[in-house]
């Protein structure tokens, strides 16, 4: 059985949860390390891993108030994983954006015009 | 207008800021927010720099004083004119703090001001104390007591001498700039440790009424200080949560583009302290974020094409070539996204301006300019 993986937050790095046991993935607060694709590493690989093994269905949320582009670029890449996980597999992006936040509305928009999962998109 | 600003002013706050050790400046209306922020900034400045508790404490009750005062102080139509802002400024001398700060005053008044400051001056610690009480008595049947016990605290908290100069305005209007240098341990009581000058205060002062300016920070730039400037921005801007967060976005975007770019010159500079200067400003129209730091030459062409590109675009064309970049993952390294520029023009939605100032045939001075429309 895969380990989860849980991150707390710090002041410019995100929560992550991974816990394929209680079917819980999330990536919530904000986003802005200096260097995101060191944060990112073991969350890819996380799931590259659980890729190989996954649940029948996988809902994944993102609950972001803020991220640098550094980290956007790394967001890219957990959805493209999940994107091929989603030609085998269920899968569905929960994209949640706080009331009145416009740009991260549009942000996880953007992603879901660009990749090939669907996405629900709900007000916190 | 927007396109042919002159970026000249950074390059010449930046010089100023460094040469005479400025670290912050505020000039703007002084609110309870604004004063929480400076002392949280100046806080976490005198934590890094490991005073002892006792300077630290010193210079922190000083602070507080001082911003007390210029609260006070401040005029009763900062709203309608910025020329009568108040002004704060904190400087690192020769180990000492030097804090100064400015408002408006009634001409009418400085005469009494100006005595009561001599007379503050010539006293000791305890006939300091003695005047104090004598002054509050006095108080209670005049006005001017508020300004006299403010003063006569300054002096008595900081050790030390204040510093004071008036500057005629128009009409029945004056600036009044004081200075405090509280004494620190190595220091002997009642030493005359001043700072008489005031040229470079009315200098920079002057540019920032010029140009609208409202916040300077002169580095250091790290992760951690940008994470409290960040924080600090939170209490000292306005604005519904959406347009706060595009001056978040772009921000974080220039204050890391620093970071990661930012050249630090080998002469006259700490080796390991990236020297830059970030700026705030606003006007009926625009927030104005600006930032100024020293980059290698060779590092300037791809910069200089990436800006002039993004500038070049229509709305729906940076719109796709962020898409584009977003995804491509070629030659993208920590240091190199490939996206910042982008985003900080897609959020703006105005035209980056820069401005390059050669210094030798190694580096030279960026400064960088952002705008974003007033709600």
């Amino acid at each position: 059985m895969l380990e989860p993986l849980v991150i707390q937050k710090q002041e410019d790095t995100p929560s992550v949860i991974l816990n394929k046991e209680e079917g819980a993935f999330e990536i919530g607060h904000r986003s802005l390390p200096e260097n995101a694709i060191a944060f990112y590493e073991p969350v890819l690989n996380w799931l590259n891993e659980y890729k190989n093994n996954p649940l029948p269905k996988t809902i994944f949320n993102f609950k972001l108030e803020y991220f640098n582009t550094a980290s956007a670029k790394q967001l890219a890449k957990v959805l493209l994983v999940l994107q091929e996980l989603a030609q085998t597999n269920d899968v569905l992006i929960r994209w949640h954006y706080l009331k009145d936040d416009a740009d991260m509305h549009s942000s996880g928009l953007r992603f879901s015009k660009l990749l090939k999962i669907p996405f629900e998109f709900i007000e916190m | 207008m927007i396109e042919n600003q002159s970026l000249d002013f950074v390059k010449q706050l930046f010089f100023l800021m460094h040469d005479y050790h400025l670290g912050y400046i505020y000039k703007g209306i002084f609110t309870q927010d604004v004063t929480d922020t400076i002392l949280s900034l100046t806080e976490n400045k005198l934590e890094k720099q490991e005073e002892s508790s006792k300077t630290k404490k010193r210079v922190y009750n000083i602070l507080v004083e001082a911003l007390q005062n210029v609260t006070r102080h401040q005029a009763s139509d900062v709203e309608i004119d910025p020329q009568h802002d108040s002004l704060f400024l904190i400087q690192k001398m020769n180990n000492r703090y030097v804090i100064t700060t400015g408002n408006i005053a009634q001409t009418k008044n400085i005469p009494y001001l100006q005595s009561l400051i001599d007379k503050i001056n010539t006293l000791n610690k305890d006939e300091l104390k003695e005047y104090y009480k004598t002054v509050l008595e006095e108080g209670s049947i005049s006005d001017k007591g508020g300004a006299g016990l403010g003063l006569i605290d300054m002096a008595r908290k900081a050790g030390n001498k204040l510093i004071y100069k008036f500057v005629p305005l128009s009409g029945d209007l004056s600036y009044f700039y004081l200075c405090t240098v509280p004494i620190v341990e190595e220091d002997v009581q009642g030493q005359n440790i001043g700072i008489s000058e005031f040229h470079f205060v009315e200098k920079i002062h002057a540019i920032l009424n010029k140009e609208n300016l409202s916040i300077i920070n002169n580095g250091p730039f790290n992760q951690e200080s940008l994470l409290t400037l960040l924080n600090s921005l939170e209490g000292q801007m306005t604005g519904s949560i959406s347009h706060k967060k595009k001056v978040f976005y772009i921000v974080v975007e220039m204050l890391q583009n620093i970071i990661k770019h930012g050249y630090i010159p080998q002469e006259g500079y700490d080796k390991d302290v990236i020297p830059g200067i970030f700026l705030l400003g606003f006007n009926k129209n625009y927030y104005r974020i600006l930032t100024g730091n020293f980059i290698e030459n060779e590092q300037l062409i791809t910069l200089k094409k990436k800006i002039d590109k993004v500038n070049a675009l229509t709305k729906e064309e940076i719109d796709d070539f962020y898409n584009d970049s977003l995804f491509n993952f070629e030659g993208a390294n920590s240091k190199k996204t490939g996206l910042g520029m982008i985003d900080i023009r897609l959020k703006s939605g105005f035209p980056v301006q820069y401005d390059i100032l050669p210094i030798n045939n190694q580096y030279s001075f960026l400064s960088l300019q952002s705008l974003i429309a007033v709600e």
